[in-house]
């Protein structure tokens, strides 16, 4: 695969890169204070800590890979190559892609035997909520790249998604604890039918109106970045 | 056969500003056209379009055969791009962004090859923040040669690069012309064209304002003879004068006009001094243009 080649690039300048190592690995270990006393426990815990992961690892570190690579030239010099526009953006989201997912296998791991959490019933949804989540926020890094015009910026541009998937989607506060309409508002949030989808993996939760959202906001997301993803810097 | 056509490009960026005004050229096999021009003469607004990077707002564009734009996937395992300013990610090796670039493409020379083509074997394992500039435009030809393209578009390639890299850089270009290679320069040099380019354009302002091989180019302007002469001599020709009491005879027989200055100088004991003859030169044309149409 061509892509993989800029992915592999990719690797080895996340290894390279502390900021990101610390983010990814060291970061949703903060989170789990904040999730206990919150009372979440077994499954609650699982789910949130994925979340977590998919919005610092995947979200917010593709927003700083996508701005640093085109402030650096470098999608501007991929794209004299053979790859397609795609192929490109994949190859660039990979690794992080790639340590997130290894992140939420080693989470629900730990946790699972530590709290003693049963193995999921319906595992599919558990899987497509992942691919789902993982495809969506890797689509949103990209749009808030526009946005960007700095890797230090990214601090402030990638605030409004992670703050808003990060509380309002039923991580800390459940939906069922707030008014209805308030609720609703929320489902329409993109973690939040993700989550939803991690937690029909254990329980018999909705999914067709996760899905629907769920397949909105890729749609959504693609348009945005086949429309407006910037290639090469302002000048 | 033609590699490179293209007529009446036309480029629009968002602001409304137009970089481009119907520029026309071809590019036969195995040539090498040059872009010449002043800073914002729109000469890689032009070859950005010719490698398919945008569209263009009016005109057509085709790179062996095809629509650069539209038929990107056709196009580009067959030419290679060497962009004014493209980038590299700082914290790679020399060697792991060339293989990097090795695996984007389908017929990739050894990666040894393509850096030593370009003298920096020796330089392989350092961090690309750690090159200096010359060494980074190498980098970026070697890059740009590395998928053994037919075709090959350089933006200023030598830009940064101390003289003996420039001649080094030269050489190899030579070498890809002779291998049968079409290349598209744009420069600032002008002696680079000069030795380099079988056929150039002038531009300026979006327009090409003059094209053709190198001696069409120059041949239409004159060439001069410069000279102090003594105080209070009637010259037997047409000069004018530049200050510090050096005039300038302008003539399109430099050889018809230097033998008269000449040997009426000799009959008249009149010295001559800093005499200076020379024929018109791509530099001088450059100059002529960029101050007529100032």
């Amino acid at each position: 695969m061509r892509a993989g080649a800029v992915g592999q690039a990719e690797l080895k300048l996340f290894w390279r890169n502390r900021t990101a190592l610390f983010n990814s690995f060291l970061g949703p270990l903060l989170v789990v204070p904040v999730l206990i006393s919150v009372d979440a426990d077994g499954v609650p815990l699982v789910i949130g800590l994925m979340g977590f992961v998919l919005a610092m690892a995947v979200y917010y570190n593709l927003v700083t890979t996508f701005v640093a690579r085109r402030e650096e030239l470098v999608l501007k010099r991929l794209r004299v190559g053979e790859l397609t526009d795609p192929e490109i953006l994949v190859g660039a989201a990979l690794p992080s892609v790639v340590v997130a997912l290894g992140q939420m296998v080693l989470f629900a791991l730990i946790v699972g035997v530590v709290t003693g959490v049963a193995v999921p019933a319906r595992p599919w949804f558990l899987l497509l909520g992942v691919a789902g989540g993982v495809v969506v926020f890797a689509l949103l890094a990209a749009v808030s790249s526009v946005f960007t015009r700095t890797v230090e910026m990214a601090q402030v541009t990638a605030l409004p998604v992670l703050m808003a998937c990060l509380l309002g989607s039923g991580m800390i506060i459940p939906l069922s604890d707030l008014p209805e309409g308030v609720a609703s508002v929320l489902r329409l949030l993109p973690l939040t039918p993700v989550l939803e989808l991690l937690r029909a993996g254990w329980d018999s939760g909705p999914v067709l109106r996760p899905l629907i959202v769920l397949a909105v906001w890729i749609f959504l997301g693609t348009y945005a970045v086949r429309r407006w993803f910037r290639w090469d810097p302002r000048r | 056969m033609t590699v490179i056509e293209v007529r009446g490009l036309t480029r629009r960026y968002s602001g409304g500003f137009e970089a481009v005004r119907g520029v026309s050229f071809d590019v036969e096999r195995g040539e090498m056209f040059a872009l010449l021009g002043t800073n914002g003469a729109g000469k890689t607004s032009t070859v950005e379009v010719v490698e398919g990077l945008s569209r263009p707002a009016a005109g057509t564009v085709s790179v062996l055969g095809h629509d650069p734009f539209r038929e990107r996937s056709a196009v580009r395992p067959r030419v290679g791009v060497m962009l004014q300013e493209g980038g590299f990610p700082p914290d790679l090796t020399v060697t792991e962004a060339t293989k990097m670039w090795a695996g984007t493409l389908t017929s990739p020379r050894p990666v040894e090859e393509a850096l030593s083509l370009v003298d920096l074997a020796h330089r392989a394992s350092v961090r690309v923040k750690q090159l200096s500039g010359g060494e980074r435009r190498r980098l970026d030809l070697a890059l740009a040669l590395l998928g053994r393209p037919e075709v090959l578009f350089l933006d200023e390639p030598t830009t940064g690069l101390d003289p003996e890299s420039r001649r080094n850089t030269w050489a190899l270009i030579r070498s890809l012309l002779r291998e049968g290679v079409t290349v598209l320069l744009t420069t600032h040099y002008l002696e680079e064209a000069q030795t380099l380019a079988d056929r150039l354009a002038i531009m300026h302002r979006g327009r090409i304002v003059a094209q053709g091989t190198v001696s069409e180019v120059v041949d239409a302007y004159p060439s001069r003879i410069s000279f102090v002469p003594p105080v209070g001599v009637a010259l037997p020709v047409v000069a004018s004068e530049d200050g510090d009491g050096r005039m300038t005879v302008r003539t399109n027989n430099l050889q018809e006009t230097l033998h008269e200055l000449l040997a009426w100088a000799h009959a008249n004991s009149v010295e001559l001094s800093g005499l200076d003859a020379r024929s018109a030169s791509l530099e001088e044309a450059f100059l002529a243009i960029a101050e007529e149409a100032a």
